[in-house]
């Protein structure tokens, strides 16, 4: 299959001459201007994924100037080989009078790999510049110290994990050991515009009065998303420091987890807080999250395929109701969109702990 | 009361849900920039829910009129472009307001209207006056805010104003604003805007000095030969703004706000902390230490000032100034000046800032330039063309924002020749996201009470004063120093060109 695209990839050149042909590339195009803020190394076990990839990258590129390091493995592979192609990426400048590329090298390597990926990612970084690696799909054993210990931010999807228990474990003890990368859960990326907004909501004085009354929060998200439903629970856990009933002798969280988890909490005020997270074919990514007292119901939602999302609150005779735009559901814009937003991610870090809890 | 999902979300001050009133709100600054940026600020998710806008002025319109102008502007001026489904949402909280300024009933209905919207959105009472009118009316609008109970704060809420520029027209006019303002509002609750410093490159400044190891070390007398500091518009007078021009000029209009503002960021002392005092206090001692040419001898001297006459923009034949729309055939506005600012501290003993400001120049373009000494040239002096000039790092404010750096470097070849090189960074092609308008931010940040970014009260008197003695010398001296004339389309008179050669200096070709 990948023969018979690989055109999308560029050309075709030897691994050993790499460098060499992307200077020739520079060299045939007087017109563009070469730039990079970043090395982006994506990675993936999957049949194609580069040709893929490589499209995505575009998309990226538009935003963010890097030099993309596109990686396709095939593990189960009998014989060991590895091919490569560069390219470039460009677009016309904002100004409109510049073209500006980025350049790509793709590498399809199969057998067994380990130390020629480090070796492959490594011997072709822009020196200085961070590295952004893309992990796409299950974390297999090849994320290891070796590779994560240069690694500065590391983007990876905890929804397209079949054990996101295990390798969240795994993300976390590597944070533990201290190592200076920046995790980016795209799944995390999700909820962002939902949480900002859900933020937003309790600047009212009204509702951030209610909070620590909360009886109820339901929360409703696609089924393939549920780690998105669990990590603005952990959120919202972490940032009021509810504790959690079950030493209380309030168990029965998780019932039914099929279609629904529950948990219960308490909050500072004593009061008694009920969490439903729903998983419904029918919503969308992240569909509702509302938090309601007595007094006060705070919420936001998403029809599916909107691309925005409503902000409501309703306290007796205050009301607000605004549209506010929802994250994307396209990968390149997640990735774009984490990438531009930067920093140590601090706030996922801090979550970590009560979301691995949450899921146990 | 304590909001704790805030916590590290965003990396700013909370921007508080507000009502924003802004007088004068039919006018040209409002359609453009103000609304455009609120505008943007939704569409982004940035504005704190609960904002409103009710605009002040004195035609008779309805709500729905107001609102239809306001669109049919933002669809051609908005930075993300239009998207009607936000737009609907957005203009269902803008109103109108019809008085006028020196009504004071009208300030009253306004103080009902605001109180009404105030129990809609569920008691909380902050406001921000935005006076977008002419400094003439400040006065009236400031007076009977005051009369109307508008400027006190209600409980546990804000008001606050944001007054635009020109801050006054001298040291004694800006003095009794700032006493109009001060009766009426508390300092910390002014915020005296300066476009300028919203910009994200301005902002850079600061990151640029004090977050890279690279450049404070060689930030003062003993590595920088001298700096420049230049402001190009390629325009005239278009638009009739030769009426309001012809009375201000260049000085009063570009140097004494923004210029002196980028000055100062540059040349101010590192900050204790971020805070708005900690980083004004900085720029405050740069503007009070600035030596004063406070006779009209000294002004001849170290300023210079001119006017175009008739010439070739960008392929276009132009009118000399004093042709054009609304300027007095013998005026003796400058639309031109350059000067030379000596900062009389140890970091910048001896080392001349000069900046320059001029309309119908070859091309638009805001710029600081930091030139360096020469280094020790024994090794280099025998070659043939020797060496080719200094270090120079350039921050470019706009168009084409960026940073530039150049060095001296080999050319590729058997013999030792030298030639300089420059790196860039342009933040277009770096970052492809578009930098938010100046007035988004500075908007955001005096929802957020950030006062970081406007200018306090005594920086605007020192500017004045500064500013005060050139004009002194010019209009009201015996022998005032004389006009100088260019042709439109070059850059700017020969004087302009003497000042710098007096210290072996020259202007940067942009
Ligand atoms: N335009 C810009 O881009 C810009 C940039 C920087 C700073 N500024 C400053 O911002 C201020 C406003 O500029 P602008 O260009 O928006 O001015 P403008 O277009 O002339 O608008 C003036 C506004 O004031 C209102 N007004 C005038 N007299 C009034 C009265 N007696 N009672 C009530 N309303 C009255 C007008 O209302 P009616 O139309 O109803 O009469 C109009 O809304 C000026 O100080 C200017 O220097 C402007």
């Amino acid at each position: 299959m990948l023969d018979k695209c690989t055109r999308a990839l560029g050309k075709e050149v030897a691994v050993g001459s790499v460098d060499q042909e992307l200077r020739l590339l520079w060299e045939e195009d007087k017109a563009s201007t070469n730039a990079s803020l970043m090395n982006l190394a994506v990675y993936s076990e999957e049949d194609d994924a580069i040709l893929k990839n490589s499209e995505i990258v575009q998309a990226i590129t538009k935003e963010h100037a890097c030099r993309a390091i596109l990686i396709g493995i095939d593990r189960d592979a009998s014989d060991a080989s590895i091919r490569a192609w560069i390219t470039a990426h460009c677009h016309l400048s904002r100004q409109g009078s510049k073209s500006v590329c980025c350049e790509q090298i793709a590498f399809q390597l199969t057998g067994r790999a380990t130390g020629r990926l480090r070796n492959t990612v490594f011997a072709h970084l822009n020196s200085d510049l961070p590295l952004v690696f893309w992990w796409q799909g299950e974390l297999s054993d090849i994320f290891t110290e070796r590779l994560y210990s240069l690694i500065d931010r590391f983007i990876f999807d905890s929804a397209q994990w079949s054990e996101p228990l295990l390798s969240l474990q795994k993300i976390n003890r590597m944070l533990g050991e201290g190592v200076g990368l920046a995790p980016m859960d795209l799944e995390w990326t999700r909820s962002y515009q939902a949480r900002l907004a859900l933020a937003a909501l309790f600047d009212d004085p009204l509702a951030a009065q209610a909070l620590e009354y909360t009886q109820q929060i339901r929360i409703v998200v696609h089924p393939d998303h549920r780690m998105a439903g669990m990590q603005v629970l952990a959120w919202i856990v972490q940032s009021t420091g509810w504790q959690r009933s079950r030493d209380l002798g309030l168990c029965g969280d998780q019932d039914n987890s099929d279609t629904e988890d529950r948990f219960y909490f308490e909050t500072h005020q004593g009061s008694d807080v009920t969490v439903r997270v729903e998983y419904d074919a029918s919503s969308a990514t992240l569909g509702l999250v509302e938090l309601s007292s007595a007094d006060c119901v705070v919420r936001v939602s998403r029809e599916v395929g909107s691309a925005y999302m409503h902000q409501q609150l309703e306290a007796g005779a205050h009301q607000i109701d605004r549209l506010v735009p929802a994250a994307s559901d396209d990968a390149s814009e997640l990735v774009a969109d984490q990438l531009s937003r930067g920093g140590k991610n601090t706030l996922y870090r801090t979550m970590l702990p009560v979301y691995l809890d949450l899921l146990k | 009361m304590k909001n704790p999902f805030r916590k590290d979300l965003v990396s700013r001050s909370r921007p508080e849900a507000c009502t924003v009133v802004i007088f004068g709100a039919t006018g040209d600054l409002t359609h453009r920039k103000l609304v455009p940026a609120l505008y943007n600020l939704q569409v982004e998710g940035a504005l704190p829910a609960g904002v409103r806008i009710v605009g002040f002025a004195r035609r008779d319109k309805s709500d729905q009129e107001f609102r239809t102008g306001l669109e049919e502007l933002n669809k051609k001026v908005s930075r993300s472009g239009h998207d009607d489904t936000i737009w609907s949402e957005f203009e269902q909280t803008i109103h109108y307001h019809q008085s006028e300024f020196q009504d004071e009933e009208g300030y009253q209905r306004l103080a009902e209207r605001l109180d009404e919207i105030d129990r809609e959105r569920g008691g909380k009472g902050n406001r921000l006056f935005y006076i977008a009118s002419a400094p003439s009316f400040f006065d009236d609008v400031l007076e009977h805010l005051k009369k109307a109970g508008l400027n006190k704060n209600k409980e546990g809420c804000w008001a606050r104003v944001i007054v635009e520029k020109p801050f006054g027209t001298d040291l004694p006019t800006a003095q009794h604003l700032n006493e109009v303002v001060s009766r009426t509002f508390e300092e910390e609750d002014t915020y005296r805007i300066d476009h300028y410093l919203g910009k994200e490159t301005a902002q850079n400044i600061m990151v640029l000095r004090f977050a890279n190891a690279i450049f404070e070390p060689l930030w003062n007398n003993n590595y920088i030969s001298h700096i420049q500091i230049t402001c190009a518009e390629n325009l005239g007078m278009e638009g009739g703004r030769g009426g309001y021009y012809d009375k201000a000029g260049a000085l009063r209009d570009m140097v004494q706000n923004h210029l002196l503002q980028l000055l100062s960021l540059v040349a101010m002392e590192p900050p204790t902390d971020l805070s708005a005092d900690g980083v004004r206090d900085e720029k405050v001692k740069v503007l009070r230490s600035m030596r004063q040419w406070d006779t009209p001898e000294l002004v001849a001297e170290n300023v210079v000032r001119g006017q175009y006459i008739a010439g070739h923009v960008d392929g276009e034949k132009v009118v000399g100034y004093r042709e054009e729309d609304r300027v007095d055939p013998e005026s003796m506005t400058e639309s031109y000046v350059a000067l030379k600012v000596l900062i009389d501290t140890w970091r910048w003993s001896e080392v001349p800032f000069y900046v320059r400001m001029g309309k119908q120049l070859p091309k638009k373009a805001t710029e600081i330039s930091v030139h360096f000494k020469e280094p020790p040239t024994v090794l280099f002096n025998a070659l043939a063309g020797g060496v080719p000039g200094g270090n120079v790092l350039v921050i470019r404010i706009q168009p084409d924002e960026g940073i530039s750096l150049r060095m001296v470097s080999k050319i590729p070849g058997a013999s030792l020749r030298l030639e300089p090189v420059k790196m860039d960074f342009h933040y277009s092609t770096s970052f492809g996201k578009g930098s938010p308008e100046a007035y988004e931010r500075l908007l955001l940040d005096c929802m957020a009470g950030d006062a970081t970014l406007f200018a306090r009260r005594d920086e605007v008197e020192e500017a004045w004063k500064f500013i005060d003695h050139i004009e002194h010398a010019w209009h009201n001296s015996e022998e005032p120093p004389p006009m100088a004339e260019f042709v439109a389309g070059t850059w700017g008179p020969k004087e302009a060109d003497d000042l710098l050669k007096k210290s072996g200096h020259k202007w940067r070709r942009l």
